[in-house]
């Protein structure tokens, strides 16, 4: 039997130091091989080796032999075939790279809670979540992640912007538009405080406040004062807005206690929400006298002050000053301006404005000299010194205007009768107030107008007879104001200096008001406004403030509210007939 | 310039108004009425807090955006104006 042996590694052990070591290259004779040899499987031990020339150094050497076997045998067909990793013991066994599969693990999906601490943590309990923390999880949205950069970037507090970069950034435009706008919706917020959470369990009901009642009589709605801008101002003029029925604007007279502050001020309030300030607050160098919101142009009020300037005030911007005044010349008026009208429809419409020199001019936007300018001048001579106008209700020609020396006067403002038309006469004093008929129903009263006067009375007339058709004499001081109601034929609101409102409904009763409220304080009530609804009016008085009250039922027409006005008004004028024994003066229209 | 600070000194006196702060897009605060420490806290807390309000309303109809956030909680209640580049913080005790 021959054994092949092939030899892959040589140790030698060494019996001293007990250690086996790696012989590199050894050469074998081959009488050596010729031994006998004691064969273990794949370890061949030599007991003695003095004769090797073994490049150790050892007393007593030995030898072990890593080899593989490959035992071949004869080929006598009646002995075992004994193949044994043939083919791995002829080659040199090299170790080579395998074949790799690759295999993808994604790390592991980790939920990040965006929480910091005022205090830097330094070294977790975890070092996973370090490591998975470094691995920056891939998240949804982009932002989240420019967020998150940012955190991890700026740390917290965040670094501080320096006292000048502060300044900069309140005096930028972007600024004051974004702060001028967030106020008033946090305002309004802020306002509207109610206890969502209330619990009606857990306590009685108090009385509630008295807001349930005030079905049939005037109670009051709102009061809007400002510490600032109200304050020891007189109001001297009011309107609501025709596009907003929640808004009015009101303009004060000048605070003598405070010299420096703007002379005119007009604010705009709102009703809607319960916040108690302004919405807008406009100023100007003179005493607002009129204002008006420009009917065919929403974001425009317009005001007429008491040295003759027109002044046009926009809520787009955010200043406070006119974005459009009319300059001082003897072109425009001189004079206080105490009325200011726009008339017309939206494609046609002027700004008439008189002032008390009689001067009527009518303005087209932009305003800077007046398009048409009319004296008003009665017989040629006398001026008009007006101190109110208005324009019966769908008339843009024909106005009537109530003057100081009592008298009330119609115009026209084209035509052949251009002026002054007709004079009527009948109070005893300036003529403080003057309202056309408002209400449309099934019978037409638009030739009836009201005025007020210094003179403790509050007469009614038509345009049709040159002597008033009766007087209301229930007052006891100057009477500031009158409107009639935009909605009821026969009701009427006056406001005198006792700090009391009247609400007259002629077909209750002509001796006395319907309703009347005084006002806390007493103060002079200057200006009534009904709202465009007919439901509240609004009254402003000599402290600033102004009154907002309900009128309730009182205010709400009936459909046979117009024909019982008619026959009042053929009572009255059936009165009148008798009380006065002269005749009455037809008057053409 | 003075109009903002009047206007802030108004809505302080407010009742039951603790304090404002308006904050710029990086959460760096600009004008306060609250002391240092608290502003900041404030500040960077409530900007994260929009940012992820803004994102959600963003992501569950990309044409929205956020417009007012106001939160109740039992001693406080916080309402916060966004706008592009700023917000307006205002703190407020419920007293009422």
């Amino acid at each position: 039997m021959r054994v092949c042996v092939q030899i892959l590694r040589q140790f030698c052990f060494n019996s001293a130091t007990k250690r086996i070591v790696e012989i590199p290259d050894l050469q074998w004779e081959k009488s050596q091989l010729n031994r006998n040899v004691a064969c273990r499987f794949f370890f061949i031990w030599f007991p003695d080796l003095t004769e090797l020339k073994l490049p150790v150094s050892d007393p007593n050497p030995s030898l072990c032999v890593c080899v593989l076997l490959t035992l071949q045998w004869d080929t006598d067909p009646s002995v075992l075939q004994l193949q044994s990793d043939s083919e791995l013991g002829r080659k040199m066994q090299r170790l080579g790279a395998t074949k790799i599969t690759q295999v993808d693990f994604l790390p592991r999906e980790v939920v990040l809670y965006c929480k910091e601490t005022q205090t830097p943590i330094t070294g977790t309990e975890e070092e996973d979540d370090e490591e998975i923390i470094d691995l920056e999880p891939a998240l949804e949205s982009d932002q989240q992640e420019e967020v998150d950069n940012k955190e991890t970037r700026e740390g917290y507090p965040g670094r501080e912007l320096t006292e000048e970069e502060k300044q900069q950034i309140l005096k930028s435009e972007e600024f004051l538009s974004f702060f001028d706008c967030s106020i008033r919706v946090m305002e309004r917020a802020l306002a509207e405080q109610s206890d969502i959470f209330f619990d009606y369990s857990g306590r009685d009901l108090e009385d509630k406040d008295g807001e349930l009642q005030g079905g049939s009589s005037l109670s009051l709605s709102r009061l809007f004062y400002d510490e600032h801008w109200s304050k020891h101002r007189v109001i001297t003029c009011l309107d609501w807005s025709p596009q907003y029925p929640e808004l009015l604007v009101a303009s004060y007279n000048n605070n003598e206690d405070a010299p420096h502050e703007p002379d005119g001020v007009a604010l705009v309030w709102n009703m809607k929400f319960k916040k108690n300030t302004p919405e807008y607050v406009f100023h100007c160098q003179s005493p607002v006298v009129a204002v008006g919101f420009a009917r065919f142009h929403p974001n425009l009020v317009v005001g007429g002050t008491y040295s003759g300037q027109i002044v046009l005030w926009d809520n787009r911007s955010h200043r406070r000053t006119p974005v459009q005044r009319t300059p001082l010349s003897a072109a425009a008026h001189t004079h206080p301006v105490y009325c200011v009208n726009v008339v017309g429809t939206q494609n046609a419409n002027n700004l008439i404005t008189v002032s008390t020199d009689g001067r009527m001019c009518s303005w087209t936007q932009p305003i800077s000299t007046p398009w048409d300018f009319m004296e008003l001048v009665y017989n040629k001579s006398k001026p008009v010194a007006v101190t109110g106008m208005a324009f019966p209700t769908g008339d843009v020609n024909n106005y009537v205007v109530g003057s100081e020396e009592g008298t009330v006067y119609t115009a026209s403002r084209h035509g052949s009768k251009a002026g002054i038309c007709e004079m009527f006469e009948g109070h005893q004093g300036p003529v403080t107030g003057l309202s056309c008929h408002n209400a449309v129903g099934p019978v037409d009263f638009s030739h009836l107008f009201v005025t007020s006067s210094f003179d403790w009375t509050v007469k009614l007339w038509s345009t049709k007879h040159n002597k008033p058709l009766y007087s209301f004499e229930d007052n006891a001081d100057y009477i500031y104001d009158v409107m009639w109601s935009p909605v009821h034929p026969a009701l009427f609101a006056a406001v005198d200096g006792m700090g009391r409102l009247d609400l007259w409904n002629l077909n209750s009763d002509t001796e006395v008001p319907t309703a009347s409220v005084t006002v806390e304080g007493a103060s002079a009530l200057n200006r009534v406004r009904w709202a465009s609804g007919g439901k509240e009016v609004a009254v402003g008085d000599s402290e600033g403030r102004l009154w907002i009250y309900d009128a309730g039922e009182l205010a709400v027409p009936h459909s046979e509210d117009w024909a019982r006005f008619a026959r009042t008004l053929m009572e009255i004028k059936a009165n009148r007939g008798d009380a006065e024994e002269e005749g009455l003066v037809e008057l053409t229209p | 310039m003075a109009e903002v600070e009047e206007t802030l000194k108004r809505i302080q006196s407010q009742k039951g108004v603790q304090g404002i702060t308006i904050v710029n897009a990086e959460g760096i605060p600009i004008k306060t009425t609250l002391d240092n420490s608290s502003t900041v806290q404030y500040a960077g807390l409530i900007h994260q807090l929009v940012m992820k309000a803004r994102s959600t309303v963003r992501d569950i109809d990309p044409q929205n955006d956020l417009t007012f956030l106001r939160i109740r909680s039992k001693k406080s209640g916080i309402m916060i104006a966004p706008d592009k580049d700023y917000f307006l913080i205002v703190i407020q005790n419920p007293s009422d």
